[in-house]
């Protein structure tokens, strides 16, 4: 065990995986010499060689597409979008090669990708380096798409998307990149994906998030002495609905938060699926706490990220429900 | 030439013109086919036999070839079974796809032809990361990606141009340059030579005229050689025309006045023909010979895929993931 954050926990499973596997093939802007803007790759062309820790030129659209490409010949490609805002130029690549190669090939032929990208607001980045856009991927047949919450789970989430067998879009929670520490185990470990974590148990409201709403969630709740369930996705294509439902059943009262936009966000289908499994269980509505429908803004960036102060106030609304 | 050198540029040829008769026989078939209503959908091939031809004589069976929707001729002489080619259209049980895709993307990964898509181009980035697997491997393979003139205008093209020049990859960007984009023409789809794009890679870049089989392979032969050599990329911006419509469903009366005739003296089956007699390689007999098996062995194969039935519908809805989702799982019931 070692105490670290969540580059460090990245940097550690890139690094690891690729001292087991040769197949294993970094691509990115800035990624090798530099090690990353994040520093996530620090060191790692170093310690494998500029054929392995690829410095790609500016263009998201041809990073994806070759690592496509070499997915399809037998490598497992990771490749680093700067900042998920980026990565629209690719989305034909992503939605009309990735996710699709599997099916329009019967399963012949296979895209074990990963992308990674940080995402999300909270680092003063205005409304194009803090963009949560999970919902485009999610909304894609074909995609997995995971975010985790910590370091730990960083780690071990991003060695079972290596290799995978279908393309994993890996949605990096930048505001918590170094802000979190925890104990992070030092060998390789896995932790499965298509299953979420609950990272908090209680009676009364069970608190659906992912990514780095996680710890605002469980400081609202610690802090407010809140007594309720709080569940980490880890993957959010496809959700973990058995966990949810079971939450639920015990709780009867249901939140979901996400930094991301409202509208047709994550939390519009985690709530229509809950609806329709567990209506009889629910004692009052669903409520949201999310970003709002507006772009990312610079200055005011506190206004958009939900916080304890909404989060308690749909909390007390639905403390209200018996 | 030495005899045995002849013998081995005669077989190679007559092999050639044998694909191209076939390619031309087959395409003839579908369009019919599809007026008939029994197929959907084809984009015809007729003009581009030559060239596709030509640079698939320089691929050796290892290689890799990252397609189009209108590269039947390669395939065929490539290799791949007609009967490939005839199921992927009629999607049957027996498509590699299963009745998936539209007609026109084909897919044969025995004989390294990946599963074509329908956005233009984006195959050429994926090319080029296949080509870098080739590299890190050092197998020894390289490459080859096609698409049209239309293609060039897209990122993709210029994307993957760059990449694989910039990592020096053994890959060979063929444009099939048949001078249309549906209704729009070359000249208004780019107002540079295709082949000179090249230069802003840094890249090998040549023209070669398509319609004629002997210099699109010795081209793609010398653009092949340097790939191996780790000489890097080559474009070839190879000349033909469309004979045809764009697709069964274009009517090309609408925007294009002058066409090429089939039978016609640009037709590349006649000029291939010309050059072969040229040689001593074929006669008249031999040309019938060819011609009336083509015809038959068609015949034959498109009313065997005719009789194959179409996939169960529940494989619509499979391969989405390694392991299907719990979404899909219960919208699949609902269906069912
Ligand atoms: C990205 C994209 N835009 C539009 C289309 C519709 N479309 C299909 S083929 C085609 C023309 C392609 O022309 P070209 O690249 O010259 O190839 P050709 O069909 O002439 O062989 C168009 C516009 C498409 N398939 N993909
Ligand atoms: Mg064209």
């Amino acid at each position: 065990m070692t105490e670290m954050n969540m580059v460090q926990a990245l940097n550690s499973a890139l690094d690891l995986s690729m001292a087991a596997d040769d197949s294993i093939i970094l691509l990115g802007e800035d990624i090798g010499v530099d090690g990353g803007v994040f520093r996530v790759t620090e060191g790692l062309q170093k310690k494998y060689g500029p054929e392995r820790v690829n410095d790609t030129p500016l263009v998201e659209l041809g990073i994806v597409g070759m690592a496509i490409g070499m997915a399809l010949t037998g490598l497992k490609p990771i490749a680093e979008i700067q900042f998920q805002d980026f990565i629209y130029t690719a989305m034909d690549q992503i939605i009309n090669q990735a996710a699709k190669i599997r099916y329009r090939s019967a399963g012949q032929y296979t895209v074990p990708m990963v992308l990674r990208t940080p995402y999300g607001g909270g680092i003063k980045g205005g409304l194009y380096h803090s963009q949560s856009g999970e919902t485009y991927f999610a909304h894609t047949a074909g995609l997995t798409v995971v975010s985790p919450s910590n370091p730990a789970d960083a780690k071990g989430l991003l060695i079972s998307s290596i290799g995978y067998g279908d393309p994993v879009i890996f949605l990096e929670p930048k505001r918590i990149y170094r802000t979190i520490k925890g104990e992070v185990k030092d060998g390789s470990y896995a932790i499965p994906l298509r299953k979420a974590a609950v990272v908090r148990e209680g009676d009364d409201i069970t608190a659906i998030t992912y990514g780095s709403m996680v710890p605002t969630v469980r400081d609202a709740f610690e802090k407010n002495n809140v007594n309720g369930d709080i569940i980490d996705l880890r993957t959010l294509m496809p959700f973990d609905i058995e966990t949810i439902v079971k939450s639920v059943e015990k709780t009867g009262r249901v939140l979901v938060v996400h930094e991301a936009p409202r509208t047709l966000g994550l939390g519009a289908e985690i709530s229509a699926a809950i609806a329709e499994r567990a209506m009889e269980s629910l004692l009052g509505p669903i409520l949201r706490v999310t970003g709002p429908d507006s772009p990312f803004p610079y200055r005011h960036e506190e206004y958009y990220l939900p916080n304890e102060k909404r989060i308690m106030k749909a909390v007390n609304k639905l403390s209200e429900y018996r | 030439m030495q005899e045995a050198e002849k013998s081995e540029e005669k077989s190679r040829l007559v092999k050639a013109y044998t694909a191209i008769v076939l390619a031309r026989t087959l395409d003839k078939k579908i369009v019919v086919a599809q007026r008939q209503g029994r197929v959907g959908f084809y984009t015809p091939t007729m003009g581009q036999e030559a060239l596709q031809i030509g640079a698939s004589m320089a691929l050796t069976e290892k290689d890799l070839i990252y397609g189009y929707y209108r590269d039947v001729p390669m395939m065929l002489h490539r290799g791949v079974p007609m009967e490939v080619i005839i199921n992927q259209i009629m999607g049957n049980s027996e498509d590699s796809a299963l009745g998936r895709q539209m007609p026109s993307h084909f897919s044969d990964k025995k004989r390294n032809f990946m599963s074509v898509q329908s956005p233009v181009a984006t195959n050429l980035p994926v090319a080029t990361g296949a080509a870098f697997t080739q590299k890190y491997r050092k197998t020894n393979s390289v490459v080859l990606a096609t698409f049209g003139d239309g293609s060039t205008s897209t990122p993709d093209f210029h994307a993957a141009m760059n990449m694989a020049a910039v990592f020096n990859l053994p890959v060979i960007f063929l444009c099939e340059n048949n001078g249309w984009a549906i209704s729009l023409p070359v000249e208004k789809q780019t107002i540079a030579e295709i082949w000179t794009k090249a230069a802003a890679y840094g890249m090998r870049g040549l023209r070669v005229n398509g319609n004629d089989v002997i210099e699109t392979h010795e081209v793609t032969l010398e653009a092949v050689k340097r790939a191996r050599e780790g000489k890097g990329p080559t474009l070839i911006d190879a000349v033909s025309f469309r004979m045809g419509p764009h697709s069964t469903s274009d009517d090309p009366s609408k925007y294009r006045s002058e066409t090429v005739e089939e039978g016609s003296d640009r037709d590349p089956v006649v000029v291939t023909e010309k050059t072969l007699k040229s040689r001593g390689y074929i006669d008249d007999k031999l040309i019938e010979s060819i011609k009336s098996r083509a015809q038959k062995i068609v015949d034959d194969k498109f009313e065997e895929c005719a009789k194959i039935p179409p996939p169960e519908p529940k494989s619509a809805f499979e391969d989405v993931y390694g392991k299907s989702t719990w979404m899909l799982d219960e919208e699949v019931k609902d269906i069912l």
